[in-house]
């Protein structure tokens, strides 16, 4: 089953944030959000996780509406990874990767499955040795990793991450990139919202670029990072090569006039 | 566990103290002599024993609440009184002792009671239902300013300095000889307030990654924000219609068993509520035994006890900034 | 009309047990009672500032603190309240079936002799009642002045608070031949005056009763007051003279004939 949006269109206090916006999120592919500041992004991905009613439009799983879902089983099915780390009390490790389990907790304690869940995503963040530490003590990057760890541990179908890479440093950010396009080939269907165009050749299997709350450009990868699409995103000349090992690469050079 | 352990040792200290609170009192009365019917009983079982349950009841409220009100609105320095209610329930109380209230034993803590209700409801309906926690703060200063003034007001055009007196004297919150019918009267309110204080735990974990987090994971924000508001406010309305105002218990409580308790929200709410009560309890005997001329007001011991606190807690931040 | 007087036993006996909880009480208990009925008198009759009673007769007694349980321990068979006992310990003991008298504050001369009567029969000593009214009596008529002239005067009980009208100093102020006007300048029962209206229209004597002894009160080094001087005479009252009424009202209209004769002297 996929996830559709279809015709989503928000308007906040005047301003039209998102104006007809149409997508879909496969299933075990990555989809990379891709646009400039203010472009709508993160109100997107809000849209899909259900925190914001767009004005019109719809957004389905199968044929079923998700704002018309259960609160908990909506819950259990889309994860979403905002991009304010927020962590307000000093918790240690483990009870933080915890919350990630709570749309599928039953009222007491938790289950086999659920101690199972949390060891697995802390395994895959490489959090495993940070599992006694105090949160707030931690580093920035280490941060990163576990709130990654606490979405990863709700098994969600649907993963959306706004900006999960800021404050980790290259090593961590190729890591959680990594994990990120491992969910999808287990199976889940992943939206990311990234910054770093080489970071999104690296992973996208599709890219939606939005301007000014309008897709302008949704499809494949290949089909998506051109100059010219690129150029009209963001106000920039950019240049697309390869790496020696064959990766793909997306240079920004220069502002266009 | 080190959660289990806490609670039993505070609850151990709680019973403690409320031993020491039948003990305390102007009047020297022998344990021997607690049961055998006579004066010496009526005093421990119609007087200190339902003040010591009171306190004990009262301390659990507030302490509770204010472990609420801070994992609530995600900051350690926020207390039950934030939202208003107890000025409103204050205000509630005043009134019918601005208008007379000679008449029922009843009429006082019913006025408190049904002001608390009020500011409830006024509330809710200034905040709205957006869950936004700025218009929530707001509209709570809002409630609190609005009730102080008018306590203010009546204070002022109270008939004689000792009608005047006898207000403020009241607000400055006590326990004294308070009976079986503050009990029945209390108690009820406050479990219910608890009770729906207790649902919000599980919300309040999810709170700590932010609101967009918990809501992705499932967290109801309009029917948490009810349940605060009818916890904090059942249980704030139900003390202050028993005992006056009495601050720093929500706001000091949560914050001296947090580190103990683990700093997730939900683990701090069963210790808050048995170190609050045992607060209470061993100030309410304090004022009891402490020489002086009259009965210490309690709420005046636990400001005397919040303001140095505050001063170590203000210490220990600058220090860890520096 | 204000006395709620609740007796479960026969008048016959007289009580031997008598705890107050109420200062103005213990003074007319002072006058009127035998010291072997007196369980306790209120400690506000231990503490200089708030007695009615000389010092050292009240420290005859024991005290107690207001509670409820220091009231049923000394098992009283009366207790005399006033109108500012905590409601709580007036339930508590109500409860346990104590004869409880309650008595309003006084606010004119009858009233404070009625209540006098009152307690003076519920103890079982009306002859001691009636003396000390009579004792009354003579007082106010030894002050009262001899001409009709009504001086204009104020009582000033620190901070800038005013009896009124309908209050026991101003009936005395009137029988010992001042006006109070606190009338005049449309204060109610108790009020606080603004100094402008002190300015306007100054009495002819203001009376002092605020602060301690010997601290003079924060207005009246007001410079607007030193200007004055000269055309008001400031004359000390003893605060204490303002709390209750009963034996009080002797000393009361004592000092007022006392400053009102040394006015008649120096117009």
């Amino acid at each position: 089953m996929d996830m559709t949006f279809d015709g989503i269109s928000l308007n906040l206090r005047g301003r039209q944030i998102l104006d007809a916006v149409t997508g879909t999120l496969r299933q075990g592919r990555v989809t990379v959000i891709l646009g400039a500041n203010g472009a709508g992004k993160s109100t997107l991905l809000s849209c899909l996780a259900g925190l914001r009613h767009p004005d019109s439009g719809r957004i389905s799983i199968g044929d079923r509406d998700i704002n018309r879902l259960d609160r908990l089983e909506r819950a259990r099915m889309i994860g979403l990874l905002p991009q304010q780390g927020d962590i307000h009390w000093d918790i240690d490790v483990t009870a933080l990767v915890s919350l990630g389990r709570m749309p599928h907790r039953g009222r007491w304690g938790m289950s086999d499955a659920d101690h199972h869940a949390i060891q697995a995503a802390m395994a895959a963040t490489d959090c495993t040795h940070l599992a006694k530490r105090k949160a707030l003590r931690l580093s920035g990057g280490e941060q990163g990793r576990v709130l990654l760890a606490r979405i990863l541990a709700g098994e969600p179908q649907w993963l959306l991450a706004d900006e999960p890479l800021a404050s980790l440093d290259p090593a961590h950010q190729l890591d959680v990139l990594d994990r990120l396009k491992q969910c999808a080939r287990t199976g889940a269907g992943v939206a990311v919202v990234l910054h770093e165009l080489t970071h999104a050749a690296r992973i996208a299997d599709d890219i939606l670029v939005l301007k000014e709350g309008r897709v302008i450009a949704y499809g494949p990868r290949d089909q998506v990072l051109t100059p010219d699409i690129l150029a009209n995103a963001y106000g920039v000349e950019v240049h697309i090569g390869t790496s020696p090992a064959g990766d793909m690469m997306v240079v920004p050079i220069r502002r266009i006039a | 566990m080190i959660q289990l352990r806490l609670n039993l040792l505070l609850l151990g200290a709680l019973l403690a103290a409320m031993l020491v609170s039948l003990l305390s009192g102007k009047v020297w009365v022998p344990p021997g002599d607690w049961l055998r019917g006579d004066l010496a009983s009526l005093i421990i079982l119609e007087l200190r024993l339902p003040r010591t349950i009171l306190a004990a009841a009262i301390g659990a409220a507030l302490g509770m609440s204010g472990a609420v009100m801070q994992g609530y609105l995600r900051n350690p320095l926020a207390d039950p009184g934030l939202f208003g209610v107890s000025g409103s329930a204050a205000l509630g109380a005043v009134s019918s002792l601005y208008f007379g209230y000679a008449i029922s034993a009843l009429l006082l803590p019913l006025f408190a009671l049904a002001g608390a209700a009020i500011g409830i409801s006024l509330l809710a309906m200034l905040a709205g239902r957006s869950g936004s926690l700025i218009l929530f703060t707001l509209a709570g200063m809002i409630l609190a300013s609005i009730s102080g003034s008018l306590t203010s007001l009546l204070i002022s055009l109270a008939p004689t300095p000792f009608a005047a007196s006898e207000i403020v004297t009241w607000l400055l919150g006590a326990l004294t000889d308070r009976s079986w019918d503050d009990v029945r009267l209390a108690l009820p309110v406050m479990a219910a307030g608890m009770i729906a204080l207790a649902f919000t735990a599980r919300s309040l974990d999810a709170l700590t990654l932010g609101e967009a987090a918990a809501r992705s994971l499932g967290v109801d924000v309009r029917r948490l924000q009810w349940l605060v508001v009818l916890g904090v406010g059942l249980t704030v309305g139900a003390s202050v219609a028993a005992a006056g105002i009495i601050g720093f218990v929500g706001l000091i409580v949560p914050h001296l068993v947090r580190p103990l308790a683990g700093h997730r929200p939900s683990a701090v709410l069963l210790p808050s509520a048995l170190a609050g009560a045992l607060l209470l309890t061993l100030a309410d005997s304090l004022v009891r035994i402490v020489p002086s001329a009259s009965e210490l007001r309690l709420g005046i011991a636990m400001s005397l006890l919040g303001a140095p606190f505050f001063l170590a807690l203000l210490f220990r931040m600058r220090r860890e900034l520096a | 009309m204000i006395v709620l007087l609740v007796l479960t036993t026969p008048a016959a006996a007289r009580p031997m047990r008598i705890v107050s909880l109420n200062p103005c009480a213990d003074a007319v208990l002072m006058h009127v009672a035998d010291p072997k009925q007196i369980a306790a008198i209120s400690h506000y009759s231990h503490d200089a500032r708030a007695t009615s009673i000389p010092l050292r007769q009240a420290l005859r007694f024991p005290v107690t603190s207001g509670t409820a349980e220091e009231v049923l321990a000394l098992r009283p068979d009366l207790v005399i309240a006033g109108p500012h006992v905590a409601l709580p310990t007036i339930h508590a003991l109500e409860r346990q079936k104590i004869a409880l008298m309650r008595l309003d504050v006084a606010e004119s001369v009858e009233q404070s002799k009625s209540q006098i009567s009152e307690i003076a029969i519920a103890i079982g000593m009306p002859q001691r009642g009636a003396r000390l009214n009579t004792a009354i009596d003579k007082a106010l008529r030894a002050s009262a002045p001899s001409d009709k002239m009504l001086i204009p005067a104020l009582i000033w009980q620190g901070s800038g608070m005013v009896p009124g009208a309908n209050t026991l100093a101003d009936e005395l102020l009137r029988r010992t031949g001042f006006r109070n006007m606190s009338s005049a300048y449309g204060l109610k029962q108790w009020d606080i005056l603004p100094l402008e209206h002190l300015l306007a229209r100054p009495p002819r004597v203001l009376f002092t009763a605020g602060g301690a002894a010997g601290r003079s009160d924060r207005m009246l080094s007001h410079p607007v007051i030193r200007r004055l001087s000269h055309r008001i005479v400031i004359s000390d009252y003893a605060p204490r003279l303002l709390h209750c009424a009963g034996p009080s009202m002797i000393d009361a209209v004592k000092r007022l004939s006392q400053v009102r004769r040394s006015l008649k002297a120096n117009p």
